[in-house]
């Protein structure tokens, strides 16, 4: 579904991603693995379009995306969610999904009608499927850190993606809060069918809280180079 | 032609070169803007307020010390000084509790700076035009290309380059320059290294204040010193670093070049809709290089 | 249920307003329908220019400009040529629209900071051609006499026609708030990368609210134009344009109504102590301070 390909990307003289491969099937759950800086968000910035690599490629279903723009990428089906916790901090939690799902609809441009009665229930289902449901008239910005995470990717569900790109889902997350979202993400991968890359960099969390993984082999923070072997396990 | 004179090549040369003194003095004070947008990445809206305090302090040290030379080489010196201790007035009992604060805010706080300031203005010196005089071996023209060209001018191109040279000499070789270079790239870097970043915006904002009252200065003698300076210069001063590139003194320079030549021939060649000229160049300038000439410094 | 409540307050004060405003002339002198008349217009144009700036985070410096458009396209129609009013009435906010497009596309490629000075910049522009051009727009004298339609050129007619025009306008900006177009803009404005994301195309997006934001402002002129009878170009001057800034501030710019509230403190001040100084610029500039210091949401924030 997903194929990188001899990805580059340099700042000034700093070689951030150092010709990457990575391949994704539809269905499986991919883990990238490093330590921090080895250039996992560099990465994902690059396939989703906030950055344009210097040399390689990026294929979504073997059409080319690696020079588009992010909101273009998003209608070809990827959805992310990102490392910084990255809501819409003055907005409802229910507004912060519905936005998405609004994009999604393509109801976003739509003057006159009010957009508390639009797209309900789609906003309740994924909310209730993250277990924010009770929560969603309070403001995002007052969430905590694991909660607004979870609605990072709530946001991300909202687009219905073929592919869901999450950056670090459980960075700064307690314990609990890491294996509930774990969960959350191998139960979106099973039940719902999604095709799922996230990174971390915590190796505990990829092999001890998900059964069912591929691996990336670990990086050297000095010259990251990719390869993902993936197992279908 | 409804041009004011022939169009001889007299007349163009001459034109290009009041053009170039005009870009002079827009280069001073634009310096200081760019200056100050570089390194507290804020437009100093309040820039055009102190550029006319610095013209009307001319006046007042001039008068003081009588009029004549002697008065004119003091109010050069004293009264950028003194837009100095205004600016530093202000930044520190104010301005400086703001840093922590979104750039919206510093902003907004410049505006109210410069309506302060220039009904404080009003306050002070009232609302009549006033006159500074230059030195009596700087009045009067020379021919230059056969046109008469104020003495005047001549001076100021000198004390353009010059004013050029010594910026460029304390931001590459003096300690402080390169500490507001560095400020200018990355602040938390140099507040990591263990300078007080608090002291750096003040110095960058009272240097970049000290260039606009030098302007205010140096333009005393050419045109009425009166209220209302403050808006038309600072509409030119945006302009100018906009097309020049954000916080790039460099940019200034060229930005003030393109924009003093254009409206000289403006004068020129349709001295009715004279301020037309620069504000279409801004505009193609614009349409093929959105940030500015130059790169800007973020 | 707290908020329903709330809601059905504010539409409750609302209408009680509303009412003792359609009221207000029959007790009130010719020097207060007026100046109410004056607030009126002033809200619109605030509450226009904060659709960009609180909802939206456009950093629009010189949103005087369209304001002043609009004012100067209808005036000059209906002062200088004899086409019908509906017809110079409906070309001032097009006009502005208009403005507000060609602007917005210059500046919208750039980011807060740069867009907010361009767009004084280009203002500008358009001042100094008002300015200069005397033929045409009475040069800074401006024009005057302009011919108003009878049945909106007593001072209470017009009042009662600038109510009509603000509550219509007012009605219809919640609407659009209130819709899937302004909650993206909110969207945008509390994360504009998030927003690209989710598929959203950030910029196509900010240049249709600022042509709506714009549409109104131009609508703004026109009212003024009915309420004054005159134009000239200090409405197209930027200093104008920071104090509807002012107002959106400082009645609260991440509310709704904050910016009328704005508008009318600020233009009750400018006339009240306007008799007693004319140092009313430094009393702003106070204020905006003071603002900064201790009120940055406003006082409906």
């Amino acid at each position: 579904m997903l194929r990188v390909e001899d990805l580059h990307k340099s700042f000034d003289e700093f070689k951030a991603v150092n010709g990457a491969h990575l391949t994704v099937e539809k269905g499986q759950l991919v883990a990238v693995i490093g330590p921090n800086g080895a250039g996992k968000t560099t990465l994902f910035n690059l396939i989703t379009g906030q950055l344009q690599p210097d040399n390689g490629t990026v294929l979504l279903n073997d059409e080319d995306i690696s020079r588009l723009p992010p909101h273009v990428i998003c209608r070809k089906g990827i959805a992310r969610s990102f490392q910084i916790a990255n809501v819409f901090h003055r907005l409802s939690v229910f507004r912060n999904v519905q936005i998405s799902v609004l994009s999604q609809r393509k109801l976003s441009n739509k003057l006159f009608q009010p957009a508390a009665r639009l797209v309900v229930d789609e906003t309740h289902r994924i909310l209730e499927s993250v277990g924010l449901l009770d929560r969603k008239m309070d403001v995002a910005g007052s969430l905590s850190h694991g909660d607004k995470r979870i609605l990072e990717i709530a946001i991300a569900l909202g687009n219905e993606p073929k592919l869901l790109i999450l950056d670090e889902p459980t960075a700064g997350m307690s314990p609990e809060e890491t294996t509930t979202t774990m969960a959350l993400i191998q139960r979106l991968a099973q039940e719902e069918g999604l095709t799922i890359l996230f990174c971390e960099h915590d190796m505990e969390v990829v092999l001890y809280k998900t059964n069912r993984k591929s691996c990336a082999r670990i990086l050297k923070s000095s010259k990251p180079t990719w390869e993902t072997n993936n197992a279908h396990g | 032609m409804e041009g004011g004179q022939e169009i001889t090549i007299a007349a163009l040369s001459s034109t290009f070169l009041v053009g170039l003194s005009r870009a002079m003095i827009l280069f001073v004070v634009t310096a200081g803007l760019s200056f100050v947008l570089g390194v507290l990445r804020v437009p100093n809206v309040a820039h055009g307020s102190l550029y006319m305090i610095g013209a009307f302090a001319a006046y007042s040290i001039s008068t003081f010390f009588g009029g004549g030379s002697i008065g004119f080489w003091l109010a050069l010196v004293f009264a950028p000084l003194v837009v100095a201790l205004v600016s530093l007035i202000a930044e520190r009992s104010l301005f400086c509790h703001l840093y922590q604060r979104e750039h919206l805010m510093l902003l907004l706080f410049t505006f109210a700076l410069m309506l302060i300031l220039g009904d404080l203005t009003k306050i002070v010196w009232g609302a009549e035009y006033r006159s500074v005089m230059a030195p009596a071996f700087l009045q009067g023209s020379i021919s230059v290309f056969g046109s008469p060209f104020p003495r005047y001018n001549l001076f100021l191109l000198v004390i353009g380059p010059l004013v050029a040279i010594g910026l460029w000499l304390f931001s590459t070789k003096t300690k402080m320059g390169k500490i507001a270079r560095a400020a200018a790239v990355d602040m938390e870097m140099v507040g990591a290294i263990g300078i007080n970043v608090s002291w750096v915006f003040a110095f960058a904002f009272v240097l970049g204040c000290l260039l606009a009252g030098l302007g205010g200065a140096l333009v005393s003698p050419t045109i009425s010193v009166t209220i209302g300076m403050d808006h038309n210069i600072i509409i030119e001063a945006f302009l100018i670093v906009t097309i020049g590139g954000l916080g790039n003194m460099w940019g200034a320079l060229v930005g003030s070049l393109i924009f003093g030549i254009t409206q000289a021939f403006g004068v020129l060649l349709l001295p009715q809709f004279a301020i037309v000229f620069p504000y279409l160049a801004v505009v193609i300038v614009l349409t093929l290089k959105p940030t500015g000439m130059l790169k800007s410094v973020w | 249920m707290f908020s329903e409540m709330i809601r059905k307050k504010a539409f409750g004060i609302s209408l009680a307003i509303f009412v003792i405003l359609l009221l207000a002339p029959s007790f009130l002198s010719r020097f207060y329908i007026y100046f109410l008349a004056v607030i009126f217009v002033t809200a619109l144009l605030a509450m226009s220019l904060n659709l960009c700036v609180g909802h939206g985070m456009l950093f629009q410096f010189h949103h005087g400009v369209f304001y002043g458009v609009g004012a100067y396209s209808s005036g000059l129609l209906l002062a200088k040529t004899a086409l019908p009013w509906w017809m110079a009435f409906s070309a001032g906010p097009l006009a502005a629209a208009l403005a507000g497009l060609l602007i917005g596309i210059f500046c919208i490629r750039l980011n807060r900071l740069y867009f907010g000075m361009l767009q004084i910049s280009l203002g500008s522009l358009i001042w100094a051609i008002a300015f200069r051009w005397y033929d045409l727009t009475g040069g800074d004298d401006g024009i005057h006499g302009i011919p108003i339609p009878d049945f909106i050129a007593s001072t209470t007619s017009s009042y009662y026609f600038v109510l009509i025009v603000l509550g219509i306008c007012v009605a219809l900006m919640y609407l659009i708030l209130k819709s899937p177009f302004g909650s993206t803009l909110q969207a945008i404005r509390d994360n504009p990368e998030r927003c690209a994301a989710v598929g959203i195309h950030v910029r196509r997006h900010q240049l249709k609210a600022i042509v709506i934001a714009t549409f109104f402002g131009g609508i703004a002129g026109v009212l003024f134009v009915v309420v004054e009878g005159s134009i000239f170009p200090d409405l197209l001057f930027w200093v104008l344009s920071l104090e509807i800034f002012i107002m959106c501030l400082l009645g609260g710019w991440f509310t709704f109504a904050g910016p009328m509230l704005g508008a009318a403190i600020i233009v009750s001040l400018r006339t009240f102590v306007g008799t007693y100084t004319e140092y009313w610029t430094l009393i702003l500039g106070v204020i905006l301070i003071l603002l900064i210091f201790f009120l940055p949401e406003g006082i409906m924030g």
